[in-house]
């Protein structure tokens, strides 16, 4: 008879962070776990997954963004934020809509944070963005990785 | 997915786009919801989704392009063979053979050699299809005046494919030139429409006219539509000639309705003429029955 062997395995690691899914349209987490594909309260958005702390509230407003830098969906909240709809703002560049504003001037941040997401290297960072023909306007935005498939996640902080 | 969110989606989205059963249910292909199923696994949002969906679907029109602007007729086959494993041949031809030859005579012009071949090979494609056609289990009949030029005009596609639709709709059609005046009486006595559509406009109104006297003058006051033929040519049509949609499939719907309403009503005006006569026919069934 075999001897049964053992086998290495990682230790758990503790201070791996906590998921949360999300509907990409209304925010809100799925009614029934695990989570389907389409939101089953709005059945407008697709479910995806990001990291607790980044996940949006339900109402809030937020976008993805693929590593092209397109925009890839858009919450109901943020269609009004920005005054378009989803269906056009779909695979169109995100600079159409936002841009960085940060005190230098450097555009090349908010590029660097949303790669960074895009390639799960980056979590949780802040930035502040405004509208490329409206000044005066800031939002401050938090930027992390969402999925699948793997994209960035920018949420408007309220 | 339940039937409440596609309905959502068809309303935000603008897809799927069903077509309508005669009852009036929402008629879903196989391969839009195919390519939307595949486009959600890979999209961020419904809206990237459906887009994907729609580019995956029109693949099979650049593919037809392709093959016709390569005088490939074999590919241009094998081309509509994968786009009827995913659509019905209606949305086959309305969604894939009628707007890749659009898009060939947009390039190199409806007069050219290239449109020829195109319009040979489709014209060729649409016979084929129709003698696949089930028989006619349908009361109404159609006849169809052809005003078109000749088989390579634009408009005599979208005519076939107008026949086409009626005959896999199962029902009689029968299109003849509007040029052909002598013996039309004979022929239209025989074939007893219900409908008469005028489809093309390189015929002149007054031959039209002539033609469309012709016919009613045999099978009576017949309900008449003009298919791609301007408006403006209402005016030399007897009062009540209606316009039908470009689309040959919302076309069908549209013919088939006035055939099968005209059919109706003169069916009931016989029961209506002849009671006693229809009375009497009850009573001998009844009586066959019985015995």
């Amino acid at each position: 008879m075999n001897a049964a062997h053992l086998k290495l395995v990682s230790a758990p690691d503790p201070g791996r962070r906590q998921r949360a899914h999300f509907c990409g349209h209304c925010g809100a987490p799925p009614i029934t776990l695990p989570a389907p594909r389409v939101c089953n309260r709005c059945g407008l958005g697709l479910v995806l997954e990001a990291d607790a702390e980044l996940a949006p509230a339900p109402g809030a407003a937020f976008l993805t963004v693929d590593r092209a830098l397109t925009v890839c969906g858009m919450s109901g909240a943020a269609e009004s934020l920005l005054h378009i709809t989803e269906v056009d703002a779909v695979d169109r560049p995100l600079a159409e809509f936002l841009i960085s504003a940060d005190g230098g001037g450097s555009a090349h941040s908010l590029v660097a944070l949303i790669l960074g997401a895009t390639s799960g290297a980056q979590d949780g960072e802040v930035a502040i963005v405004r509208p490329p023909d409206e000044f005066g306007v800031r939002y401050r935005v938090r930027i992390g990785a969402c999925g699948p498939p793997q994209a960035a996640l920018l949420v408007f902080d309220p | 997915m339940s039937p409440n969110t596609l309905r959502a989606w068809e309303r935000r989205f603008g897809y799927p786009h069903p077509q309508r059963s005669p009852g009036k249910h929402r008629l879903y292909t196989h391969g839009e919801v195919a390519a939307l199923r595949d486009a959600l696994q890979e999209g961020l949002s419904i809206s990237s989704a459906v887009s994907r969906a729609r580019e995956a679907l029109t693949a099979d029109t650049n593919s037809l392009v392709s093959a016709i602007a390569g005088f490939e007729l074999e590919r241009a086959d094998a081309a509509m063979e994968a786009a009827l494993a995913l659509r019905s041949v209606e949305r086959s031809v309305e969604e894939v053979l009628l707007p890749s030859l659009h898009e060939i005579g947009d390039r190199h012009g409806f007069d050219s050699a290239p449109w020829a071949f195109a319009a040979r090979w489709a014209g060729g494609w649409l016979q084929r299809a129709q003698r696949l056609a089930p028989a006619p289990q349908r009361p109404g009949a159609i006849l169809i005046g052809d005003a078109t030029r000749d088989e390579l005009d634009a408009e005599a596609l979208s005519m076939h494919a107008l026949e086409l639709f009626c005959l896999r709709a199962g029902a009689r059609v029968l299109p003849l030139p509007v040029l052909g005046v002598a013996g039309l009486g004979d022929v239209v006595s025989a074939f007893g429409p219900n409908a008469v559509v005028i489809a093309g406009r390189h015929a002149q109104d007054d031959e039209v006219a002539r033609w469309a006297y012709t016919v009613r003058s045999v099978a009576g006051p017949l309900p008449m539509a003009l298919f791609l033929r301007s408006r403006e040519a209402r005016r030399t049509m007897a009062s009540g000639t209606r316009s039908l949609a470009d689309s040959p499939g919302d076309a069908q719907r549209q013919v088939l309705a006035l055939a099968e309403t005209h059919h109706a009503t003169v069916g009931a005006e016989r029961v209506a003429a002849f009671p006693a006569r229809d009375s009497l026919r009850r009573a001998a069934a009844r009586r066959t029955m019985s015995a």
